[in-house]
């Protein structure tokens, strides 16, 4: 690979690192995002940059809504064909759990539909009237906080740092492209001229 | 660069509801909005942040004794039902005074549903199960009405008109009435009243949160922008 090659694969990844940063710090009150972390690896085809997510543990809110659902561990909810860790629910008119844009929360059984009273244990077994009504399937480990949401995993430091750090380095990647081209100019133009 | 601008708009519009519930934090019954943002992507691609609603949050505010003779607070869920005209709204903010023609009213004009203060009344109290007991001269403690409290499926999908009144919505269900004190634990509170349940600590806090956030977004559009005045530099004239 040429070298302006390689300085513009660079220039990429830095542009990638930005792109996945200010991602990150636009879902900095997003509550159940977790942050994606940009990764860098050295290919034959140069420097490429892959975002992946991370699986650290947010912080935890409490808002006293009895159908916010926190996640203390892994796993995710399932609402309507896609499944998301932001567990703001609320009933609506016919008493489905739905989250903010209207998709129906799962359990075990399929969408969970419940009287007011109803409440969520830890173990995710939803309790109506003193009635087991369904369960939210949860992977070992995992348990429910009922009355709390779980914040962002975004760091709006680090992200400023990335963010800072990946300018600087498509600036050094475009300024080392330029010093490269200076020296080819020369070779082509100075050195071939007969004096 | 949009990822980052919609990041700006989203903490500009939580400051803006911030503000809003820390304008009302003393407004009796009010109860704080909060907004929800969800992350946008097209596959792998981040596409920024993205507000998906915003609601009030109904939970109870703290029950204070006031000076007012007509004043009332609900203990539980619940709103009182108060009509102008023939429209109906629902709301938690208790404080009423007594008009010419012997009926409820709070500031904004809307009087309590089915309540009427005969002329001769020499004083007027509510029990905790809603009912409204009169003094006058002949008689002591006549029963002349009850309150009864509307509760929704959704409360959070109720309509607000202005800081305290919510009118009811096709989402939220039509209002079930009830009479208080009895299975459904809300009771009224006669002399109190409801303080809005916005913590100004709390707001603070949000504040300074969401301006760090808008600010530390802003270096995001900045950088991307920055970048791209670089990639146009590699043309040397």
């Amino acid at each position: 690979m040429d070298a302006l090659e390689w300085l513009g694969s660079a220039m990429r990844a830095a542009r990638a690192q930005l792109d996945v940063a200010t991602q990150n710090l636009a879902n900095v009150s997003s509550d159940g995002y977790r942050r994606a972390e940009a990764r860098v690896a050295l290919t034959p085809q140069g420097l490429v940059t892959s975002s992946g997510a991370t699986h650290e543990q947010g912080a935890v809110r409490t808002t006293g809504r009895s159908f916010d659902l926190a996640l203390l561990g892994g796993g995710a909810f399932r609402v309507g064909r896609t499944t998301t860790r932001n567990g703001a629910f609320t009933r609506d008119r016919a008493g489905w759990l739905v989250d903010d844009r209207g998709r129906r929360l799962h359990g075990e059984r399929g969408p969970l539909r419940v009287s007011d009273r109803a409440t969520v244990a830890a173990d995710g077994i939803v309790h109506d009237g003193g009635r087991i009504v369904d369960r939210i399937p949860l992977p070992p480990g995992t348990h429910i906080l009922a009355g709390a949401l779980e914040t962002s995993t975004v760091n709006a430091i680090g992200e400023t740092l990335s963010i800072l750090t990946a300018q600087r380095a498509f600036e050094t990647a475009q300024k080392t492209l330029l010093a490269i081209d200076a020296t080819r100019e020369k070779r082509s133009n100075d050195i071939a001229r007969v004096q | 660069m949009y990822a980052a601008a919609s990041g700006m708009a989203a903490q500009q519009m939580q400051l803006e509801i911030v503000a809003d519930n820390l304008a009302n934090a003393d407004v009796a019954g009010f109860k704080g909005d909060a907004a929800t943002f969800e992350d946008v992507r097209a596959g792998t691609i981040g596409l920024g942040t993205t507000s998906v609603g915003k609601h009030a949050v109904f939970a109870q505010g703290k029950l204070m004794r006031s000076g007012g003779p007509f004043d009332v607070a609900i203990d539980g869920p619940g709103f009182f039902v108060v009509e102008r005209g023939r429209e109906l709204a629902y709301t938690r903010n208790g404080e009423f005074a007594r008009d010419a023609g012997g009926t409820l009213r709070n500031a904004a004009g809307w009087t309590l549903s089915a309540v009427r203060i005969p002329a001769d009344a020499l004083a007027v109290r509510v029990e905790r199960d809603g009912r409204v007991l009169v003094d006058t001269a002949g008689a002591h403690g006549r029963t002349i009405a009850r309150l009864r409290l509307a509760s929704f499926a959704t409360p959070e999908a109720l309509r607000p008109l202005g800081a305290t009144l919510f009118a009811a919505t096709e989402t939220s269900g039509r209002a079930r009435l009830f009479a208080p004190g009895g299975r459904d634990g809300s009771s009224i509170a006669f002399g109190m009243l409801e303080r809005s349940n916005v913590s100004i600590v709390e707001a603070m806090m949000q504040i300074l949160g969401a301006q760090r956030a808008y600010e530390a977004n802003a270096k995001g559009v900045q950088a991307a922008d920055e970048m791209l005045r670089i990639a146009n530099n590699l043309h040397r004239g």
